[in-house]
């Protein structure tokens, strides 16, 4: 697992502080956060490089029933690092989004079916519902540390991510470490998964890269410095 | 090509934010089910809510309310997931990654471009921990304004936008200098929301401590009179099997 790899440099955290952070935890509103109630595990790739893999925790909450926001991370355990945000929109607010944004959103559909995006430790059975739904859903995903390629800190730029749309795509390596970790099969579950479609129009042919690959680049503009 | 410093073509202008149903009664009884069977460790590491502003980095004049929930990896580094209130209702509008300064001077010149100092807005107030009595906070304060941020932002919603468009914008912290300074309206509203007084808190903070920045690229804006936006490129992907 990627977090287990990458230790982020730094001295321990002090007695003092950790004490201030039980206090300001116990003190403090945490409104935004308490209402994240979802964990959804699955894998995403670079936007400009499909070798390139990433196992992808999530972590979300609902703005409404067709938006979803959630926190990236690169494990579920203590110390995990947060590598990303993804946002998720039902297949209506898709359609209504300017072309320009489009290929910028990828489709859940793929990865739905195929059982490898599922929700850690809920029964198939209940996860089955939240499922269907997901299905017909897009996603918008940014990382901000590449875990993968050995970054101790948050390095670089934004990378565009992007979800897997076949088979034959994922690693089979990095499948079947999530699988044994959890306890999981994702062909059995692609096969009590067969029943579920994707979007109701099909996956728009402006997602997913419009099918080409996506990189940020940065650039410099001028910034005035008189008031 | 989607940038960060574009507007974006018309979007539904008057809709609610973000547009949507409300969540069914029958969809929340689920989640509630499924919630209690799993751990949601990561989430439960937020222990710090800071309110400050941020101004984003191509364009110093537009300027925003931040909250910043903390989780702290060790003494030199937080992670923080940043809203843009502290309602429950609040929108995900980025990440922000705080590092202490012996962290800092050793990244890469080029790296550090895309980071900010905290020292100023900790010194004038413009930071608060809500709710908790300066006093207590204290040691932590003389950490941050000695701390580092680099802070994307992936929901423009101050310009209106209903849902996350376009790329990330790189944010910058406001500065004792124009254009860096916060507009006192926003600082107004801010402080009369949070019961905060930045006067106050600014005067109960005059010995804290920044850091020497010279010779970093931090604050990159200040000495060089450039910002930085990001564009979204079509390229090659490189591939291992078909795609899509």
């Amino acid at each position: 697992m990627a977090s287990a790899q990458v230790d982020v440099p730094g001295n321990p955290t002090s007695t003092g502080t950790a004490l201030l952070e039980t206090a300001t935890a116990a003190i403090q509103g945490f409104h935004p956060i308490n209402k994240i109630h979802q964990h959804l595990c699955a894998f995403h790739f670079y936007g400009d490089d499909m070798t390139r893999q990433v196992e992808a925790h999530h972590f979300c909450s609902h703005q409404n029933e067709e938006m979803r926001q959630c926190l990236i991370y690169d494990g579920e355990e203590l110390g995990a690092k947060l590598i990303g945000v993804e946002y998720l929109i039902s297949e209506a607010l898709f359609l209504a989004l300017p072309d320009e944004e489009k290929p910028l959103w990828h489709s859940h559909e793929y990865e739905v079916k195929s059982g490898l995006l599922f929700m850690p430790r809920v029964p198939a059975a209940v996860q089955r519902k939240e499922m269907e739904q997901v299905s017909k859903t897009y996603g918008k995903t940014y990382h901000f540390w590449q875990v993968d390629r050995g970054d101790h800190l948050p390095l670089g730029l934004p990378q565009l991510m992007m979800a897997f749309t076949q088979d034959g795509q994922l690693r089979q390596d990095l499948a079947t470490d999530v699988e044994k970790r959890y306890g999981v099969s994702f062909e059995e579950e692609r096969e009590m998964r067969k029943h579920m479609t994707g979007p109701d129009q099909g996956i728009h042919p402006l997602a997913n890269g419009a099918g080409k690959g996506q990189r940020l680049e940065l650039r410099e503009v001028d910034i005035s410095l008189v008031a | 090509m989607a940038s960060s410093d574009e507007i974006p073509a018309a979007d539904a202008a008057g809709r609610p934010t973000p547009p949507g149903n409300p969540m069914s009664v029958g969809r929340t009884v689920i989640d509630k089910g499924a919630e209690m069977m799993q751990s949601l460790k990561p989430v439960r590491q937020f222990k710090q809510h800071l309110c400050s502003f941020a101004l984003y980095g191509h364009d110093l004049s537009r300027q925003i309310e931040t909250h910043h929930y903390c989780a702290r990896i060790n003494q030199d580094f937080l992670q923080c997931a940043v809203y843009n209130s502290d309602e429950s209702r609040a929108q995900l509008i980025g990440v922000e990654y705080i590092i202490s300064d012996d962290l800092f001077k050793k990244l890469p010149l080029d790296e550090q471009k895309l980071w900010h100092s905290h020292a100023y807005e900790v010194k004038s107030g413009l930071l608060a921990s809500p709710h908790v009595p300066d006093m207590l906070e204290r040691r932590e304060l003389d950490n941050l304004a000695k701390s580092y941020g680099k802070f994307w932002c992936t929901w423009q919603v101050d310009r209106g936008d209903s849902l996350p468009l376009g790329a990330p914008a790189l944010m910058m912290s406001p500065q004792g200098v124009n254009p860096g300074m916060v507009r006192p309206d926003l600082l107004k509203k801010r402080d009369d929301k949070c019961g905060i007084s930045s006067e106050q808190l600014e005067a109960s903070r005059v010995e804290i401590e920044g850091v020497n920045t010279a010779g970093t690229n931090a604050d990159y804006w200040m000495k060089h009179g450039k910002g930085f936006a990001l564009d979204v490129v079509e390229t090659m992907m490189k591939l291992r099997t078909p795609f899509p």
